[in-house]
């Protein structure tokens, strides 16, 4: 229908009509600002993790053990009920051999990627992370693995506070 | 934490701060782009009239919204219009407390649809609706083509 219309009522504006003031105009910039919080859960996550240590929250409605903490348990359908330390050692769940980084750049030196689901929190509670000082071919699901820590100066309350994954060493966890 | 707590302070916690970019040039229209060139260029203020259904419209429309003609008559509109509603503003555009509080007026014109929404140019305690008032019209050099070419209406 609108192929038939072969010229439309109105004015065509480019940008250089706009900035050369071509027609009158009213420009403005809102002052717009935001605050956003990770909430109460996340954020005690975060702190603690630039104190080097992992926290979950219970849930004595299911007996588990959530991490990451989350203030409300999905199964319940209840507040949860404590902190509580868990250990930085786990093992892996799943992993990808990527050959594209962060952006998306193709890299020829693979980066391994994946989940650690951590000892202390109930079955296939963790993180996604790096995996390192191991091989693509060294890299399996149940490896043992343990968090290398960036030195506390370094730490910024991020994921990346915790630099990869390595394999558990002998006599560790 | 129960159910009905809810983090109403996001800087308690862990949070990140940032502005959006949300800049926009709007521009006027047909219409308002007659209204605006003769208020910047001759210092005249135009509502667009149908003749059909004897309406005129401030600000200018380009249809009437009587019978959706399009409208190509402009008039000046009278030289001095009356206070419909006033407002005191004690707060400035960003919410900032103001010195001296400030009137506002909706202005409308004998015989025409519409009005103008603007500063009225009394003391705070002075603005009252039926006040007759008319344009204080800016010099011809300072006027760019915006609402603001009109510094606001005086007692006529």
């Amino acid at each position: 229908m609108t192929a038939r219309i072969k010229r439309w009522p109105g004015v065509e504006l480019g940008a250089a009509d706009l900035y050369e003031g071509k027609v009158t105009q009213t420009r403005f910039r809102p002052d717009a600002k935001y605050a956003w919080s990770a909430g109460e859960a996340m954020s005690r996550f975060l702190e603690e993790l630039q104190r080097g240590r992992f926290i979950a929250r219970t849930c004595t409605g299911c007996d588990r053990i959530l991490f990451p903490p989350r203030m409300f348990c999905e199964a319940c359908f209840r507040p949860t009920d404590e902190w509580r330390y868990i250990q930085d050692t786990g093992t892996i769940e799943t992993f990808s051999i990527s050959y594209l980084d962060r952006d998306a750049k193709r890299i020829t030196d693979p980066i391994l990627v994946g989940v650690v689901s951590l000892d202390g929190a109930s079955p296939k509670m963790g993180l996604m992370h790096y995996f390192a000082e191991m091989t693509k071919e060294e890299i399996r699901i149940g490896m043992r693995v343990k968090a290398v820590w960036r030195p506390p100066e370094e730490r910024r309350g991020s994921v990346l506070d915790v630099r990869y994954f390595r394999p558990l060493r002998e006599g560790e966890g | 934490m129960t159910f009905l707590e809810r983090t109403t302070d996001p800087r308690r916690l862990r949070h990140w701060e940032g502005t959006l970019e949300a800049d926009y040039i709007y521009t006027s229209g047909l219409a308002g782009e007659r209204f605006f060139t003769a208020l910047r260029d001759d210092g005249r203020i135009l509502a667009s009239r149908c003749d059909a259904c004897d309406l005129a419209y401030l600000p200018p429309r380009l249809f009437c919204e009587r019978c959706f003609a399009e409208l190509a008559a402009y008039d000046d509109v009278p030289a001095t219009g009356r206070v419909e509603a006033v407002t005191v503003a004690h707060a400035d555009r960003s919410g900032r407390p103001l010195p001296e509080p400030e009137a506002w007026a909706l202005v409308s014109f004998r015989g025409i649809h519409g009005g103008l929404l603007h500063r009225l140019l009394v003391p705070a305690g002075k603005a009252r609706a039926g006040l007759a008032v008319r344009p204080r019209i800016r010099p011809r050099a300072m006027r760019t083509g915006t609402i603001a070419d009109i510094e606001g209406f005086e007692p006529a």
